[in-house]
């Protein structure tokens, strides 16, 4: 691709560093605004300074049909967009909206600086290797060192952290969201130090629609339900404390996604498994 | 620069060779495969054979047919295993059947004639997981060391990965599985089931041309499928529909609709969402390899896409071909004796199968 046919959001990726790449996209990190209107009072007024942006690269995947990649990498950024709006209305932490360019598959989203809670329940980073050694070998002198409680900086328990998700999806589906992916990859905790200090950040919505059924809400807890048990498999307890601040947070809407959750459970245990 | 962590191996070098004969009949294959294990560490294939049940176009495999089946074939298809292998019965060390999951009648079946060889010969049963059977059968022919598994095959769709002596699911089906979407689109559009009909659906789908539009639903790491059989289903309905191919009034560009179509669409959409799943994974648990195992595994088309996806992330895919991929019986030496090795053993009285039995439900004693 030629300098000239780039758009002005694939340019502005030029300049932005590169910090990760997920699932489907590449996660860049930018400044918008980098330079601000001097002699313009009404730029310093207004408190317009640079801001440190998220862009989703959501690039083209080669493997799949062009026309088919095309219309689902669309319908993703706009729908993840369409989603943030609809939580940032109702009051469900989200990062804000800083840009939408649907067709080449770029997302802005407000930065937040802190930490994804699968991290900090010590489910370890991406990308870390694990390498076998044969029985015979002579056994590594020290053992790994024991996991720090990384916590700690937040100054809260796990406990609170597993109600706050539990506040927080609950505020989410009370608006008729479903999120599509839950998983602890896909909530960050803001660092307290920050302008609106701790607060349980939910990302991510790329799979996410609207929807009132309680199917839809019961079959979002079990998706993070199962992340829980397949990435932390130790921490597996703790998901009580989500569904038991997700009830406080339902009220009477608890009951029927309750017993729906018990149904979806059964399903996926009963699912026929020939051959 | 990703952080490694080191981990030992429980499996210790055998002291002598060891010998198991793995027993499988799970769905329509018959499999018996001897499998040796050398105090080297390295893993020999002796024989693997195997007789499948096929059905006439149009019609699936029914349980009592299937079992009836494996009852007729079982001496014989066990007995060529054994003189291909050139060893005895005397010489093996364990018999390792297949516990489940699958279809209840087949799976007794084979059972039945795995306990009469343990009291005949006094040797040691060892129950196997199908799925487990398949993974571990996986690494052992492509050497990936810690993949994550995508499992499809005509009734499992599961994307696994190991962790903790567990072969974690992470995502899954919510409905069909996808050997079992495509054998039925394979059905509706009367494709033979010889050798397989998912092998002929990907014959036919490498001459479609328009990809139609199916719905296209991945929820997190799961996926559900009964929508887009349904849909494509539909569309033999369309008054677009051309069961023979474009007819004479038909112009070049005419706006039908043929079989190869619907098979290359539902193909091109199904995939994608296997494949978006296991990224999803991949990412989620920081892992490079792909090991793809079960019947669809062996769908060249499906291998291509994975393996597109895998080097846009820098890793590779392993996949096996038609001899490790479909059901085997070598699968389930390799499992058992695995478990064997640790000391694992079925007494008799234990010796039943479960029509569901999960990948997570073994414990993965063999493993760091
Ligand atoms: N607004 C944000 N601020 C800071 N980091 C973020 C933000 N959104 C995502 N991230 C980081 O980037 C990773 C991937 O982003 P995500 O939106 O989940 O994309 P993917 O679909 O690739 O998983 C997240 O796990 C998180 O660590
Ligand atoms: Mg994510």
């Amino acid at each position: 691709m030629t300098g000239q046919t780039k758009s002005p959001s694939l340019k502005l990726l030029d300049t932005a560093e590169k910090v990760s790449q997920g699932a489907e996209a590449k996660i860049y990190r930018v400044q918008l605004h980098p330079t601000p209107v001097c002699s313009s009072s009404a730029a310093a007024e207004s408190g317009e300074v640079a801001e440190k942006v998220l862009l989703k690269y959501r690039f083209r995947k080669q493997y799949r049909h062009p026309s088919l990649d095309a219309s689902l990498t669309k319908s993703r950024v706009a729908g993840e967009a369409r989603a943030l709006i609809r939580c940032l209305r109702s009051g469900v932490n989200v990062p804000g909206i800083r840009m939408v360019d649907a067709p080449e598959g770029i997302l802005g989203i407000e930065w937040i600086d802190g930490k994804s809670v699968r991290f900090l329940l010590g489910g370890g980073a991406e990308g870390e290797e694990e390498i076998v050694e044969d029985a015979t070998d002579e056994p590594e002198e020290g053992d790994l060192p024991p996991e720090e409680d990384q916590l700690q900086e937040y100054g809260i328990s796990q406990d609170a952290l597993m109600g706050m998700i539990g506040t927080e999806i609950a505020k989410m589906h009370q608006a008729d969201i479903i999120h599509g992916d839950l998983t602890t990859s896909n909530m960050m905790l803001r660092h307290p130090s920050s302008r609106k200090g701790l607060q349980l950040v939910l990302i991510d919505f790329g799979l996410a629609y609207t929807s009132t059924l309680v199917e839809d809400k019961a079959v979002d807890l079990y998706v993070l339900e199962r992340a829980f048990s397949s990435t932390h498999p130790q921490s597996e307890p703790l998901f009580a404390g989500v569904l038991k601040a997700y009830e406080t947070r339902m009220g009477k809407d608890w009951a029927a996604i309750s017993r729906r959750l018990d149904d979806v459970r059964l399903r996926g245990r009963k699912r026929s498994m020939v051959g | 620069m990703p952080g490694r962590v080191r981990k030992r191996s429980p499996l210790k070098a055998p002291e002598r060779p060891y010998i198991a004969l793995g027993l499988e009949g799970s769905a329509n294959k018959l499999g018996a495969g001897i499998i040796k294990h050398s105090p080297d560490g390295s893993t020999e294939v002796l024989s693997n054979v195997r007789h499948t049940y096929i059905t006439p176009p149009g019609e699936g495999f029914l349980p009592r047919d299937t079992a009836q089946h494996h009852r007729e074939w079982a001496l014989t298809v066990i007995k060529d295993a054994f003189a291909k292998a050139g060893v005895s019965l005397h010489d093996i060390d364990c018999i390792c059947y297949t516990k489940g999951p699958g279809m209840g009648a087949p799976l007794t079946s084979v059972a039945l004639v795995a306990r009469i060889l343990s009291l005949l010969y006094n040797k040691p049963l060892v129950g196997v997981n199908h799925c487990v059977g398949h993974i571990e059968m996986g690494r052992q022919v492509t050497g990936a060391q810690n993949p994550v598994v995508l499992y499809v095959s005509g009734g499992n769709t599961q994307v696994i990965a190991y962790s903790q002596q567990c072969y974690r699911i992470f995502g899954e089906t919510l409905d069909i599985a996808v050997g079992n979407c495509l054998d039925r689109f394979a059905r509706v559009i009367n494709l033979s089931n010889d050798p397989s009909p998912g092998y002929n659906i990907e014959q036919e789908a490498k001459k479609g041309k328009r990809l139609l539009s199916l719905p296209y639903t991945t929820k997190g790491m799961d996926i559900s499928l009964s929508g887009i059989l349904t849909s494509t289903e539909a569309y033999t309905l369309d008054k677009r529909f051309r069961p023979h191919g474009p007819s004479a009034e038909d112009s070049e560009d005419a706006d039908i609709i043929t079989p190869q179509d619907l098979c290359f669409s539902l193909q091109e959409t199904v995939f994608a969402m296997l494949v978006e799943i296991t990224e999803r994974a991949m990412a989620h648990i920081g892992s490079k390899e792909v090991l793809m195992v079960g019947g669809v595994g062996c769908n060249e088309r499906l291998q291509e896409m994975m393996g597109v996806m895998a080097r846009e992330r820098g890793g590779n895919v392993f996949a096996t071909d038609e001899r490790f991929c479909i059901d085997n019986g070598i699968m389930i030496a390799q499992a058992g004796l695995l478990s064997f090795r640790m000391g694992f053993e079925t007494p008799l009285t234990k010796s039943t199968c479960t029509q569901r039995f999960r990948t997570d439900q073994v414990h993965v004693a063999w493993r760091a």
